[in-house]
């Protein structure tokens, strides 16, 4: 046991050796550690904190026992679950489409698939309202029956469609990876192809429907947009969360409802993170051997493509509705042609929230995208004391519901955070904070787009054989020479993936930024909803589809400045 | 070995690896003390898991030690950063930039130093000369064959004229052809260069063919140090016997001192006297090593008999099994005057060259 400990000892002793002699190596641990420490674990700390304040412990009791609150907690889990479940039956259908299918269009569903990714808030849940709500041009103008769209049907419907890409990309990409060699195994032995999806295909896919389903509910019981625009009477947690901050500003009560929101996230990641992770034994790094076999029964492919089919019509008429009802003046009631819409949102009121909204994500992007490649080869490549805690702290970044996000920063960053008289933080929330409040909104973008960064840039690494670096480091290159010469060229692609998702995600974020907009500084997706309630659908409409322009106009910049070509396709064709 | 100046030495160098669980502790390397002299090829040979690999990576430097020191010409060099330590790697896998151009995986390291462009250029050019790749400096990794590849991981680190060249495992990617011609050029370019190497294999042919010095190692430690010949014919284990070659084994061999140096045994029928290579106690059981090559088989009645259990005929030689006294023995012809082969089942006397017998202290326990 001494000798042990003693070795131990002299281990830590090594690397806080090794740490001094590569100081730019030390300084990216720190920097990394301190960001992660104070944008995402202190405002964390704080909400919970304040949650168990003096004036917070009695109002768990409260909530937890009065039957509204413990209503709004069963709403909130069972959106989650069906969601979860819809989607990821919703995500697997189009995974089995695209890889197991012989099949047209193809690439067009795909696309289609994709669509809901840089979409708005309130785009979906709005264009739903205009088609089937109780004015609905489908229902009531077409079918003419006066169907209540708002509630949990509703929420479902457009958090399913919102969301079900997430299973989808992680499906087909499992899905993609099982080796057609096993398929074939199983074949030789006699199996018939319904016996291979249920003894093979599928219980090697569970891990990834499990993790889908938990994405999912996460998501959906994470979601604030939709449910105020289509709850109805139908309340869950994020939307109450928002209701007692910005209407009963008790800040309080809010940091204990998001506590109890935190519970369930908390759960979801931490089952996520350590069990499935274990279980799973597809291995996504393996080179497929043989081909796939298609499914050619006919009534099998036939169904499940009319299904998807249906699903991609439904997709395209909502976008639809979103493009043409911000040409239309009252979308779903008068369908006169107009400009207004772009008018009153271009040259009026929402030419500031453009300008600040885009600014400022493309300001969060680059920090974003390379934090998440820096933090990504620390984790991977490193060994460090605290390089799991790292990566535990920056997924929490996008694993705790941006409301709950929002509320620590108010909590925390509402005054300055100093010594004495030394101010270690000035004040960053509010009109009065930092550049009017808008440093606590891009390190809000950034937080919540850092995980992606750092999934896809670990992903990309783990693939890379670490004896291509330490070649670099044997020839005479110091680290920082290594990552800049050898690794970031090689993940190129992830790190073009993560800049691209951070400016997505920051242009289209709503929960976590909705407590921070200051006058000075107009966020559109907080004017969307603005809009959405006032019933101004053609204003939202507009910026909608403005928003989406800027995205994919930003994609193209970025595929442009970054590029696409990378050195780790060239070596999967040719490497070996 | 000729008296030469130590290049590099490890003074009881060990590493412990935390295992799996992070409770225990494998002892990848064992207090390993050794002397590289300049301008030798040593090679560390010994099967996976035998810390060959993780002695190089202390080398290297990609792995720090858990006790010992490292010098490089007399000068510690244990708490060195890889990037400052004046050796080049070879890799397994190459590790080629592959988003770098021929010309420019060679020129990194240069630049590194921060050379100037047109010496640079001049050593580039010299050293693809050197290694057969001229005209092929535009092309990138994945244009090139695995042997172009290979060569082009070892231009990458001769251009670097490195103190210590490193090589790890560097043939066992290629094909069995191209592996014995690109050790014949390794061979070729260390002699004409002279530049200290350290070779790490689990290929026995390629560590006799290539080094000056061979160290097996087992389990951490090294069992044995010397020429490839030493090594082969004067085992100074059993561990090492059965890994260089192949080898009979003939436990408890009844014997008699003859005096410090050599002993009279009875093997196989006959009566010999063989020298005895470790200090040999009255008393204590001896195995003798026979390689397959060193037995014969003759029709001859005078000899003793054994029945064939299997007769393989492999091209350029004859490979039987007997059984003797309940041990199975193989047995290499490789004499092409032979014009018979015998027959599964047949019986034929069994001889053996006695300068071929070699004495190993018995270490099964009993």
């Amino acid at each position: 046991m001494i000798t042990v400990r003693n070795s131990g000892q002299r281990y830590a002793a090594k690397y806080l050796n090794a740490l001094l002699k590569d100081p730019l190596l030390s300084i990216a641990i720190i920097v990394s550690v301190m960001f992660v420490l104070i944008t995402i674990v202190l405002p964390l700390v704080a909400m919970v904190g304040e949650s168990v304040s003096e004036s917070g412990r009695p109002l768990f009791q409260q909530y937890l026992s009065s039957p509204v609150y413990q209503t709004i907690i069963a709403n909130t889990l069972v959106l989650g679950v069906l969601v979860g479940m819809v989607g990821t039956v919703i995500g697997f259908l189009f995974a089995f489409v695209q890889v197991k299918l012989n099949v047209p269009f193809k690439r067009a569903i795909h696309i289609i698939a994709l669509v809901p990714v840089i979409s708005p808030p309130f785009a979906v849940a709005t264009a739903a309202i205009v088609l089937f709500g109780r004015n609905g041009t489908i229902t009531r103008g077409i079918l003419g029956v006066r169907y209540d769209i708002y509630g949990l049907d509703g929420l479902v419907l457009v958090m399913t469609l919102s969301f079900f890409t997430i299973a989808y990309l992680n499906l087909r990409g499992m899905m993609e990876a099982l080796d057609p060699a096993l398929d074939e195994a199983a074949t030789n032995l006699g199996a018939n192809k319904w016996r291979i999806f249920r003894t093979v295909t599928l219980p090697m896919l569970l891990p990834g429907l499990a993790s889908s389903f938990l994405l999912l509910f996460v998501e959906a019981i994470a979601d604030l947009g939709n449910p105020l625009v289509m709850g109805g009477n139908y309340e869950v947690l994020a939307a109450r969360i928002y209701v007692t901050i910005i209407g009963l500003y008790e800040t309080t009560g809010a940091a204990v409802l998001s506590v109890i929101l935190l519970v369930p996230s908390l759960t979801v990641f931490l089952i996520q993170r350590y069990w499935i992770n274990r279980i799973s034994v597809v291995s996504v790094t393996g080179k497929p051997s043989g081909t796939p076999q298609s499914i050619d029964h006919p009534l099998v492919k036939w169904t499940l493509y009319g299904a998807v089919l249906l699903i991609c019509g439904l997709i395209v008429l909502i976008y639809g509705t979103i493009i043409h009802g911000a040409f239309v003046q009252v979308p779903g009631v008068r369908w006169d042609w107009t400009f207004a819409n772009f008018d009153f949102v271009i040259n009026g009121i929402g030419s500031q929230a453009m300008r600040d909204t885009t600014t400022l994500s493309a300001l969060a992007t680059p920090i974003a995208g390379l934090l998440g490649m820096i933090i990504a080869y620390l984790v991977v490549r490193k060994e460090f004391w605290g390089r799991n805690a790292l990566d535990f702290g920056t997924m929490l970044g996008i694993a705790v519901p941006g409301t709950i996000i929002g509320i620590g920063y108010i909590l925390v960053f509402n005054t300055p955070i100093g010594i004495g008289d030394l101010t270690l933080i000035p004040k960053l929330t509010g009109g009065q904070g930092i550049f009017g409040g808008a440093l606590a909104i891009v390190l809000v973008f950034v937080i919540r787009s850092v995980p992606a960064a750092l999934r896809t840039g670990s992903a990309a690494l783990s693939q890379i054989d670490p004896s291509i670096e330490e070649a670099s480091i044997s020839l005479g290159a110091d680290n920082a020479r290594t990552f800049r010469r050898i690794t970031l060229p090689l993940i190129r692609p992830a790190f073009l993936a993560g800049l691209i998702y951070a400016f997505a995600r920051s242009m289209t974020t709503i929960s976590a930024i909705v407590f921070l907009t200051t006058p000075q500084t107009k966020i559109m997706t907080a004017q969307i909803l603005n809009e959405v309630e006032n019933g101004r659908y053609g204003n939202a409409f507009a910026y909608c589809v403005i928003l989406i322009a800027i995205v994919m106009a930003a994609i193209g910049v970025l595929y442009f400045v970054v590029g696409a070509q990378t050195g780790a396709e060239r070596r999967l064709e040719g490497g070996r | 070995m000729q008296q030469r100046a130590v290049r590099l030495k490890l003074e009881n160098v060990s590493k412990s690896f935390l295992d799996r669980d992070g409770k225990g502790h494998v002892q990848a390397v064992d207090h390993i003390s050794l002397d590289i002299y300049s301008g030798e090829f040593l090679t560390l040979l010994g099967p996976s898991g035998c810390g060959k690999t993780t002695t190089l990576r202390l080398i290297a430097g990609f792995e720090h030690p858990t006790t010992g020191r490292i010098l490089l010409d007399g000068e510690d060099i244990t708490g060195q950063p890889p990037n400052k330590r004046d050796m080049a790697l070879v890799f397994q896998n190459y590790a080629l930039f592959p988003h770098m151009t021929v010309y420019h995986n060679v020129a990194y390291g240069l630049e590194t130093r921060q050379m100037p462009r047109p010496q640079i250029q001049a050593k580039v050019a010299e050293v693809l000369k050197l290694i057969g790749l001229e005209g092929l400096d535009k092309r990138r990794p994945n244009q090139l064959s695995g042997g172009q590849q290979q060569r082009v991981a070892l231009a990458r680190s001769l251009v670097m004229e490195p103190r210590i060249l490193l090589f790890d495992e560097p043939l066992s990617n290629l094909d069995a052809k191209l592996r014995v011609q690109m050790r014949s050029e390794i061979h070729r370019l260390q002699r004409r260069l002279g530049i200290t190497s350290i070779y790490v294999t689990h290929d026995q042919l390629e560590a006799m063919a290539l080094s000056d010095r061979i160290v097996v190692m087992n389990q951490g430690a090294i069992e044995q140090v010397g020429t490839p010949e030493e090594i082969y014919r004067f085992p100074t284990s059993r561990f090492v016997a059965d890994f260089i070659g192949r080898a009979n084994f003939i436990d408890r061999v009844p014997y008699q001192l003859v005096d410090d140096d050599r002993a009279e045994i009875s093997l196989l029928g006959r009566k010999l006297v063989v020298p005895v290579r470790f200090p040999l106690r009255a008393g204590q059981h001896v195995t003798a090593m026979l390689r397959p090559e060193a037995l014969v088989l003759r029709e001859d009645a005078s000899l003793m008999q054994v029945t064939i259990d299997e007769a393989m005929y492999l091209g350029s030689e004859v490979e039987y099994v007997v059984t003797f006294d309940q041990q199975r023995l193989v047995i290499v012809q490789q004499d092409p005057r032979i014009s018979r082969i015998f027959k599964e089942g047949q019986t034929v006397g069994l001889d053996f060259l006695a300068e071929a017998v070699h004495l190993l202290p018995d270490q099964t326990v009993v």
